[in-house]
């Protein structure tokens, strides 16, 4: 019963300290929320870029005698005013080059894509000064971009169709088959279906890519939105991060309480040390454990996170919240005192955080493969492989590694500190 | 006559440094005593060992019967410590403290409240019950303090030292806290470096220097132990140095000390040493500028037994 009461006297005072509470909740949604807001969370339910303005200038004409249904100037036009792509591109069709320039200086559009007239004939010609014309927005960085890699992807589908093309006469003519020019268009509309396909489902679907590096295992959750995964690796390696902060600073009330000399009060009461410390350590514990759900909570409804399987989510918090409390029971074993215990904290947690890799948690391949082994040595690296993988939607047997390594970890290092203090306190 | 605190060769080293010496004092049941000493004679020792902070190096001490080592949740459990320095959470309220003070002591529910209450009236401030400590006056903090140690109505109350650094108000209020806890039976073991207090105070004293216990026995015991001696105190107009080897060869004089620019002198008696003592210093061309007389007391007691002044 001591212990609950020592535990509680423990976590109210945790709870009224305004730092405790910047550190534990604050810090990790602020950090979380710059990235939201910086890809235009706020403004929807759910967090996503914010959608491209793109104004069309078609001027393309088929040329007589084309082996083409349609001039390319309209394969270009089709991908902007896609349906899989209208969630996050809004195109509107314009006249002239003029007309879409008005547009622009009025930020009614964010670019201007034109197509010059007799694109298609000059292109299939081979003429390397024909070109697609896009006009941005200078204050835009990322929209521009992505405008030129799609029609610079489909130009390139083109040349790969003429290529295809030329291969397939060939071949035939090799084999001694005269390939009938009627069935040209044919084979180039196929080319073309198959290339549209291909790149709508490069980015929708890249399971069915021609390339797949990762091969996603069965029954995998696929977030919604990118952007939401990307939040929600960044709020992983805050909560993570601040996790392990929590777990130290609120082991660092025993320091407190020693200059405090509620420690030694304590120990004038009949309450044996063993009570004492073990009160001390459960505060500890309850403590990660409620910063893990507020922070867990809080970024799915602030910012759409979406955490995983209930299963995998119990399992990877409380390996967390084992691991966080170990770390912190032994750091501050070696701590003497309070002022000791900032630099400790701030200096050490902040080294084993980015050994870790819980900064560079959302940036894939951040860290070089030499980094990626060191982070195998901190406990940080393993919470965060296990959120990783929770999230990916790996099955509860696949957690149960890094769930084990969080715990050996875990038990290591209290047990460690746990001596510790029982020495120093004897 | 039973005894609520019993020490016996108790023992104390840090090191080669040997804290407490050999420690032998008793105070019966609803007597006050007091440990008076300089700084570094042992007492907060000698307190932390009775109060389970340390651990003996050898001997053993019973409070009201339980032995320190071999039942020390016992002997805790009929202890209530008031620590020299402020011990309460800052940041909880005067009636968070109690109530947490008084779940360590193994009070619990209805009890617990009505001792809360009655803990809040005796020093004063159930109507700052729900106030942080941390806003409280130092003399606020030192009733809570006090107040801390009373809940489970502790056999032997131990008070380190509970006067150093409060202002004269509140020192006159611990003092009277005191006088009353002993009324409601409590034994009071009670430590300071000031020997007003143990006069005031105690029933017995035990005077500790250099971790041995000097001298026990009621105040007027240990006056007497300096038989018909008075104290003389004086200030010069020069460094003490300049005359102290001349007075200590005067005749009549048994000890001398100087500290913090004033000399205190054990003498056999005063009218015949004072004029000798003038003499001396004219010769060595020092002036007197003050002379105060005093009748035995526990400072002379100390400066008999030690050769040093209490406040050394």
């Amino acid at each position: 019963m001591k212990i609950l009461d020592i535990a509680f006297k423990d976590l109210t005072r945790s709870f009224r300290s305004a730092f405790a509470i910047g550190m534990m909740v604050i810090a990790p949604l602020m950090l979380t929320g710059l990235i939201y807001f910086a890809f235009g969370g706020g403004s929807n339910d759910s967090p996503s870029m914010p959608a491209i303005k793109v104004g069309f200038v078609n001027l393309d004409v088929l040329p007589a005698e084309s082996p083409l249904d349609a001039p390319l100037g309209d394969n270009i036009r089709s991908m902007f005013f896609d349906e899989s792509v209208e969630s996050w591109i809004t195109a509107t069709d314009y006249v002239n080059e003029t007309s879409a320039r008005a547009a622009l200086d009025k930020q009614e559009i964010g670019i201007a894509v034109i197509v010059p007239q007799n694109f298609t004939e000059r292109y299939l010609s081979g003429n390397q000064d024909v070109q697609v014309l896009i006009i941005s927005d200078p204050t835009l960085s990322i929209g521009p971009d992505v405008v030129e890699n799609m029609v610079t992807m489909m130009v390139d589908g083109v040349a790969g169709g003429g290529i295809a093309l030329e291969t397939i006469m060939e071949r035939s003519q090799a084999n001694g088959i005269e390939p009938d020019p009627v069935q040209f268009p044919v084979w180039i509309q196929r080319f073309g279906d198959w290339y549209a396909d291909f790149q709508r489902n490069l980015f929708h679907h890249p399971d069915k890519a021609a390339f797949v590096v990762v091969a996603p295992s069965a029954g995998e959750t696929e977030t919604a939105n990118p952007i939401q995964k990307v939040l929600g690796l960044t709020m992983a390696g805050q909560m993570i991060f601040f996790a392990f902060f929590t777990g130290a600073y609120s082991m660092m009330s025993i320091l407190r309480e020693d200059e405090e000399g509620t420690l030694a009060r304590l120990f004038t009461t009949p309450t044996d040390r063993t009570s004492i410390l073990t009160g001390k350590f459960l505060s500890v514990f309850i403590t990660v454990i409620l910063q893990g759900l507020v922070l867990m909570v809080a970024g799915h409804y602030a910012f759409g996170i979406i955490w995983g399987e209930f299963s995998g989510v119990a399992l990877a918090l409380t390996g967390q919240v084992i691991a966080a409390t170990g770390l912190g029971v032994l750091l501050i074993a070696f701590v003497k005192n309070t002022r000791q215990g900032g630099p400790v904290l701030g200096g050490g947690l902040t080294a084993l955080g980015m050994l870790g890799g819980l900064f560079t948690a959302n940036i894939p391949n951040a860290m070089p493969a030499a980094m990626n082994m060191i982070a195998n040595f901190t406990p940080q690296g393993w919470v965060l492989k296990a959120w990783r993988m929770v999230m990916d939607g790996q099955s509860f047997g696949d957690l149960l590694l890094p769930f084990a390594v969080l715990v050996a970890m875990g038990a290591m290092m209290f047990t460690v500190g746990a001596m510790m203090f029982r020495r120093r306190f004897a | 006559m039973s005894f609520a605190v019993e020490v016996n060769h108790l023992k104390k080293s840090f090191g080669d440094f040997q804290a407490v010496q050999d420690a032998n004092f008793f105070a019966a049941s609803g007597e006050v005593l007091s440990l008076l000493g300089p700084n570094g004679a042992g007492k907060s020792t000698t307190i932390s060992m009775l109060s389970g902070l340390l651990a003996p190096t050898s001997g053993d001490a019973c409070i009201m019967g339980h032995s320190i080592i071999k039942e020390p949740e016992h002997a805790k459990a009929s202890l209530g410590v008031v620590p020299q320095d402020i011990a309460l959470y800052p940041d909880l309220s005067a009636r968070e403290n109690l109530v947490f003070w008084g779940k360590m002591y193994g009070l619990r529910g209805t009890v617990l409240k009505s001792r809360v209450d009655e803990v809040l009236e005796v020093i004063g401030l159930s109507d700052r019950q729900k106030d942080h400590v941390g806003k409280f006056s130092g003399g606020m903090k030192r009733r809570v303090n006090i107040g801390a140690a009373l809940l489970h109505k502790p056999d032997v109350v131990i008070m380190d030292e509970p006067t150093v650094g409060i202002d004269p108000q509140s020192r006159r209020h611990i003092l009277n806290n005191v006088k009353e806890l002993n009324q409601l039976g409590m034994t009071v073991l009670y430590t300071t470096h000031y020997m007003e207090e143990a006069a005031e105070l105690s029933h017995h004293i035990a005077i500790m220097d250099k971790g041995r216990i000097i001298a026990y026995g009621t105040h007027d015991e240990l006056i007497k132990m300096v038989g018909e001696q008075t104290r003389i105190d004086l200030t010069l107009n020069t460094e003490a140095e300049k005359i102290l080897s001349a007075w200590q060869k005067t005749e009549g004089v048994s000890k001398i000390d100087s500290a913090d620019g004033k000399i205190t002198a054990l003498v056999d008696d005063s009218n015949r040493v004072l004029p000798r003592l003038f003499d001396a210093a004219s010769k060595a061309n020092v002036r007197i500028t003050s002379v105060d007389i005093q009748e035995p007391n526990l400072e002379t007691v100390f400066l008999h037994l030690t050769g040093r002044a209490l406040r050394d």
